[in-house]
Formats: structure tokens, sequence, C-alpha cells
């Protein structure tokens, strides 16, 4: 499914049907999965439709830009470099490029959508949470449900740690696809209660296509990447 | 009578026009007032480019209105004194003067007024807050110099003077990033209650804008006359629940929990009355043997 589409185009599988029709005075393009059927007009002389995951974020409306991914405690001694892999949920972006420039038609995901809060009502953050299973290997995924996480966890402090969730800001995620969908990032630990999640940008292996960051692409300001400070603990 | 050419000649020489103040120092200040004004507008929009989303609209049309005012007010206190040819001091107690004058005569004013700035500080609610004051429920639409705007659920408009909401309790039910929401349901005595806690449960985890953490709260909170009450705390993102009015958030959860509660058996009870004679009661038939 992801990938770069002419103007007319139409895919299907068990779970989705998409399609632009032209047959009528304004191009349509339509989407039915899940149970739901959406319909847009497209009006522009666009030049090509774009099919990538974005940022698991923005359904099903913009609530938060934070990602919690919840999975089995791990123990991390002092100065000690660990690398895991988790799932995360997978939200597909479909854009249609007008001069080069992408602007967002449609999102759609598979995977049902949970909130959490992270820290306190009066100053932690609401975010997008999931439940992961722990791998010390690439996991095999659904491609339109599961994208795999590489995580570097790295214990700055000089006592062990307990870590079993981790939280990342999604305005600085860059999410690869190919044959599967995945993302590069790290957790360095700088105390029992504090820690800081950054993204690479470096596409992991089997993943060489960079999706389209939907920030950029919606041209929002997106300050200097430097991730998200963890200030609420890690269990 | 002079013509027209010896007026123009007369006026184009430096006529004192008010006090010692000339044609040309009168033009200058104007134009110097004309300047602050264009340099305000331009200020104004660049500070609405930068700032838009870092500040909410009002707080974004304060700062504006205050610095076109400061400009307004630089303009005048270094050209009036000479085109009055006062000097500052004098012009600073006639400033004085008049600010003691307005602040004696208009005291409400100047303490909404000063309570608006405090507020502006202390921001204990911003645009679109739904808040509780002064025996008014509802939304925050502007937060002005003297008042307050507020849309009731109920759609009436309500202007509330700063300084009444200052010297008040105010309540800001999404200040928070989170918020508590309790809701109670009644099961028969005959019911199972870990069954029925077990079910709403499962409906609460399976809603997607209840929170995972703070996790659901399910538990007996009564047992009255007629049923077993089962109360249920929930957690929904504030930035949601905003948007939705107390029905509405009782709609999206109470229907879903009675009816997986009824698809296991377990009923909501009618109310009941049990009444027990102490003596045998004799019935008698009624007119015509009925």
């Amino acid at each position: 499914m992801f990938g770069r589409y002419e103007r007319d185009f139409e895919y299907s599988d068990a779970d989705v049907k998409l399609r632009i029709d032209r047959s009528g005075t304004i191009p349509v393009y339509t989407r039915d999965c899940n149970g739901a059927h959406v319909e847009k007009y497209l009006t522009g002389d666009y030049n090509a439709i774009h099919i990538c995951p974005v940022e698991p974020v923005n359904l099903p409306e913009e609530i938060t830009h934070h990602l919690e991914i919840a999975f089995p405690e791990i123990v991390l001694p002092p100065e000690v470099k660990q690398t895991i892999y988790l799932k995360f949920p997978v939200e597909t972006g479909v854009f249609f490029e007008i001069h080069r420039e992408m602007d967002v038609l449609d999102i759609f995901s598979f995977v049902p959508t949970r909130f959490s809060l992270y820290g306190r009502p009066d100053a932690g953050v609401i975010t997008r949470w999931y439940r992961s299973d722990l791998y010390s290997c690439v996991p095999a995924t659904d491609l339109h449900r599961e994208g795999v996480l590489e995580l570097a966890l790295v214990n700055h402090c000089a006592t062990t740690v307990e870590i079993s969730r981790a939280v990342f800001d999604s305005h600085h995620m860059t999410i690869f696809y190919g044959e599967r969908v995945g993302m590069t990032a790290t957790m360095e630990v700088w105390s029992p209660a504090i820690a800081q999640t950054t993204f690479a940008t470096t596409p992991p292996p089997g993943c060489p296509n960079r999706s389209i960051d939907l920030y950029t692409s919606q041209k929002f300001p997106v300050g200097p990447m430097k991730g998200y400070m963890m200030e609420s603990g890690m269990t | 009578m002079p013509n027209s050419t010896e007026i123009i000649t007369t006026l184009s020489n430096e006529t004192s026009l008010i006090g010692t103040a000339s044609t040309r120092e009168v033009v200058q200040f104007f134009v110097l007032l004309i300047l602050a004004y264009v340099i305000g507008l331009v200020i104004a929009h660049y500070l609405k480019l930068r700032l838009s989303h870092k500040l909410k609209s009002d707080q974004l049309v304060l700062l504006i209105r205050f610095v076109r005012v400061i400009l307004i007010l630089i303009v005048v206190s270094f050209s009036l004194p000479g085109l009055l040819d006062l000097s500052i001091t004098i012009l600073a107690l006639v400033f004085v003067a008049l600010v003691a004058i307005i602040g004696l005569s208009s005291q409400n004013v100047i303490s909404n007024m000063i309570g608006g700035l405090a507020m502006l500080y202390e921001s204990p609610f911003k645009s679109g807050d739904f808040i509780n004051t002064n025996d008014v429920s509802g939304t925050v639409i502007s937060t002005r110099l003297f008042s307050v705007l507020i849309r009731t659920t109920s759609g009436v408009y309500v202007q509330i003077p700063n300084a009444q909401i200052y010297s008040s309790d105010v309540s800001n039910y999404f200040a928070h990033v989170a918020r508590r929401y309790e809701y109670v349901v009644g099961i028969r005595y005959q019911d199972d209650v870990k069954k029925a806690t077990a079910i709403i449960t499962r409906i609460l985890e399976g809603y997607t804008y209840v929170l995972v953490h703070p996790a659901p709260e399910v538990f007996v909170n009564d047992i009255d006359a007629d049923s077993v009450r089962v109360m249920f705390r929930v957690w929904f993102p504030s930035v949601w629940a905003r948007t939705k009015d107390d029905i509405s958030l009782q709609t999206a959860i109470l229907p879903r929990v009675k009816a997986a509660l009824e698809a296991e058996g377990i009923e909501m009870p009618y109310a009941h009355r049990e009444i027990l004679f102490t003596t045998p009661i004799v019935t008698q038939p009624g007119p015509g043997g009925k």
C-alpha cells in the first residue's frame, strides 16, 4: 500500500479500499475501511498521491503529540547500554502532491487508540498509549498495523534502574518504511526518575524509504531536534 | 485685507499657533503621531505572525494594544511639552493630577482594570476554558481590560467585571490536562457485584477517551433501599472533554454500560417497597360482590 501513485489510482486489500474516481467533473477520493466510508472531493491540479506511515498520534482527533509505549519491566544496571525492540501502532497518511508540496488528504489506522496521562494532572502530558511486548531482535509485524522501534537504552546514572515505559515527542519522529515500518530511538537515563528520548534520522535495516513528516508537510513550527525529557519516572 | 498669497506666506513662516509652537512643530507633532500609529500597525502585524501560536487571541490583542498605546504615549510625552512650551515636570504633575481625579471619580473602573491586569499575570483561566464564578458557569469568550465575557451552556452572553472575578472563587474545570468524572449505576441485590464491576471495567477500558492511567476505578459506593450502587470514576483528556458538556459525556458512557450489564443479565432495579403487616388482612367483597 505504501508508495507513490499517479493521478488515477485504486488500491484494495482485505483491510482497506482506496480509490480516486475521476469520471465526474471533480475527482473524488474514497476510502472504505473499518466499516467506514470516507469521501473527499479534490480540487486543484495535483501531480501524484503518496501513501506512507505517519506519526501515530493523529487519530481519532488531535489530542496529543506524545506517544507512550508500555512494555514489560526491564532492569538496566549502571553504565550499561542495551538495545531492545518494541512495536508501535501505525497510522497511514494519504498525501496529495501539488507543485512538489505535500498536503494531507486522509489519515487512517487499523489499530484502536488509547490515551493515558504521563505525570500529574497539573503538570503531566496526555499520551497516545500503546502496549508492546519486549523483543531482543526485530519481531515480525503486520506492515499496516505495527511498526518496529529499535530503542537503545543507555543508563548514565550510578544505580540500577527499572524501565517499563518510554514517552516520545512525535514532533521529532522520523519514520521509515520498506519491508516493515521502523524507527530508531535512544533513551538516555540520567536518574531513576529522569530520562531523555531522541530519534535517529538514519533508516533502520529493511526500511529504506523515509516517510513524509506530517508536521513538516503541514508547515507546523517545529523546534530544534532535542527529544522529550521524561521527568515523571519510567515505570 | 490680506490676500491668499499673503496668508500662505505668513503660515509658512514660523508663525506661532499654540503658545510658542510654530506651524512646523505642530505638523511635526502630527506626523510623529501618524508615524507612531503606522509603526504600531507594523509591530502588531509582526506580533501576530510571531506569537499567534504561543498566546491566546485575547492575550495577543491586549499585548498589541499595550504596545500601540505605549508608542503613542512616547510621542505625546516627548513632543507635547515642546509644543505647549511646557516642561516635563509640569506635564508629569498634570498627568498625576489627572490620574488622581480620574481615579477618585471612577474607582470601579480602575479596580476592574487592575483586576484585569492581575488576572492577565496570574492566568487563572484563558479563552475557551469552562469556569464557574459568581454563580455563573460557562465558557470564557475573552478576557478584556475591564471585564470577562462568558458564554453559558444555554448560550447566554454574560459580562462579569474583572474586580468581581478577582475577588471571588473561580473554578476552572479544564486547567489541568486531565479531569476525573464520576458516574453511578444501581443494580439489583441479587446481582453479582464482582461480575458487574468486571463488565463496567471492560466497557471503560474499551472506550477510546478513558485514560489508561490513572486507571478507571469501579467500586460499590452505597447500598440503598432499592439497589446496590456501583460508582465508577474515569479520567478524560481535558482537551477532548472541554469540547463536550456533561450530558454528552454521560451519554457517551452510561448507555454502553447499561447495555453491557443487561446483556449479561444484570438489570437496573425499579424502586420498590416491601410492606409487612403484623396482623392478617381480611378482605371483604365490595359493592356488587366484587
